[in-house]
């Protein structure tokens, strides 16, 4: 039956190419993941201080991270009640924030490696497993989820043993604001002190 | 260790008849989108769990905290590990019950043969020559298998002592407790006070592997115990995943294999969802 031969060879035809996209962008997600881990574990175990392991980090994470779409994530359903003047003052405090949570942990982070897992596809983001690896720390196992894979990649979440750090973020600022009267002011004013204090 | 279970069941039933004590008002029914998260949230008891959280907290600054730390300081970190295998390996029986119960014959296969090659090359438990040798550990207990029996996980309770909870797990930490034969070997001082040993080493095990992030999520977040509260849930639900995820095929690796869409390799964070 050459006809359903022929039909069979087309459909495999028009698969592969998408078959190989898919690939290409687990791939490239791979390879995404392994240079920020790389540049990230060079920062953190590198010889200089802290300050300029800061101002290091911070142009790492604002090159790879999708920080103003992670910091809308994380207000939830107060984004669309902020005025457009909160929401920048609230997008600013956020970068500083994500960047002062990370400096935090430098000490204890010092040492870490990371070994690559796999790679996948789900909806239309990459998952690039890792395995992190830290001094009196037992082995984590950590999922970088990757939005737009093959195009422009950018970290949109880290997954730590089943917890999402922008899920856990977003559920402590709810409940932040749902014990100060939803005010967003309040929220940013709490957000402005947390950067402050680590200076 | 029956006083322990006598001590679980109290604290169970003090924590679920203070539901009359403190709850937490729901939102006006006039915003629909605050109704949404408080029913999310599924914390009817906050205020009681808030108080419970202090207290726990209270008594990890005052003593697990420095327990953990001189734990951490006094003891070289091969003997901590050593230690935690052995621990581990102490709870295999509740363990491969809980695999058996899953219906899960490769975890059930993995726990035994972790027992038997632990128990022995592995000097007791001490050394996990197991894993080296292809049989992976996992986390599982009874709460993990009632949630893959399709029991709800109910509202969160924050539990004295234990921490974080729901229903299910709290349900769980009891029967554990049942399961576990050391529960019924032996009696008298000897033997309460090895039980009590196991159950303080272990906290003190738990307290001292999880320091740093502990620390780290106090002082990062704006609101801990809510932070606490996603944390556990997730944590739980990505162990939930794992376990009923892993679908790994029981033919023997020296049998010709035949092909099963459904009994591919298992890899424990992969299809995680969040």
């Amino acid at each position: 039956m050459p006809n359903r031969r022929d039909f069979l060879v087309l459909t495999a035809a028009s698969l592969l190419p998408a078959a190989a996209r898919a690939q290409s962008g687990d791939g490239r997600a791979s390879a995404f993941v392994k240079g920020i881990g790389d540049r990230l574990v060079a920062v953190v175990n590198g010889p200089e201080p802290d300050r300029d392991k800061r101002a290091k980090l911070t142009v790492i994470i604002d090159g790879a991270v999708d920080v103003d779409g992670v910091a809308r994530f994380c207000l939830g359903r107060f984004w669309r009640n902020a005025s457009a003047e909160q929401q920048q003052r609230y997008t600013e405090l956020f970068h500083k924030v994500l960047v002062t949570n990370i400096t935090a942990k430098l000490g204890e982070y010092r040492g870490v490696r990371f070994t690559m897992g796999r790679a996948q596809q789900r909806e239309e983001n990459a998952v690039v497993s890792t395995v992190v690896e830290r001094p009196n720390n037992p082995p984590t196992n950590v999922d970088w989820i990757i939005s737009n894979p093959a195009g422009d990649p950018k970290i949109i979440d880290v997954v730590a043993e089943g917890t999402s750090l922008r899920l856990t973020q977003r559920q402590d600022y709810a409940s932040y604001l749902s014990r100060n009267n939803n005010s967003i002011d309040a929220l940013i004013n709490a957000m402005r002190q947390q950067v402050g204090q680590a200076g | 260790m029956r006083a322990v279970i006598r001590r679980h069941l109290l604290v169970i039933t003090a924590v679920l008849l203070s539901h009359l004590a403190g709850c937490a008002a729901p939102p006006p029914a006039d915003d629909p989108e605050a109704v949404a998260d408080f029913n999310e949230t599924n914390d009817p008891l906050e205020p009681t769990n808030r108080a419970m959280y202090a207290f726990n907290n209270g008594l990890d600054t005052a003593i697990l905290r420095p327990a953990a730390q001189a734990y951490r300081f006094a003891v070289p970190g091969a003997v901590r590990e050593g230690v935690h295998n052995v621990l581990t390996n102490l709870g295999t029986p509740v363990q491969l019950g809980n695999d058996m119960l899953q219906g899960k014959p490769r975890r059930a296969g993995d726990t035994t043969m972790r027992f038997f090659i632990n128990t022995t090359v592995g000097v007791l438990g001490f050394f996990d020559v197991a894993k080296d040798w292809g049989y992976p550990d996992h986390d599982t207990d009874f709460g993990i298998t009632l949630a893959l029996w399709g029991l709800p996980e109910g509202p969160f309770l924050f539990l004295p002592v234990f921490g974080p909870s729901d229903p299910r797990d709290a349900s769980g930490l009891a029967v554990g407790a049942v399961m576990d034969p050391f529960t019924w070997v032996g009696q008298g001082l000897a033997v309460r006070a090895l039980d009590w040993s196991r159950f303080g080493m272990n906290g003190l095990d738990q307290r001292e592997r999880h320091l740093d992030d502990i620390e780290s999520t106090k002082r990062t977040a704006l609101d801990p115990y809510a932070t606490f509260r996603s944390l556990y849930r997730q944590h739980r639900q990505g162990r939930i995943d794992d376990a009923r995820n892993d679908n790994r095929a029981t033919i023997p690796v020296w049998f010709p294999q035949s092909v099963r869409p459904d009994t591919v390799t298992y890899s424990p964070s992969a299809s995680r969802s969040h």
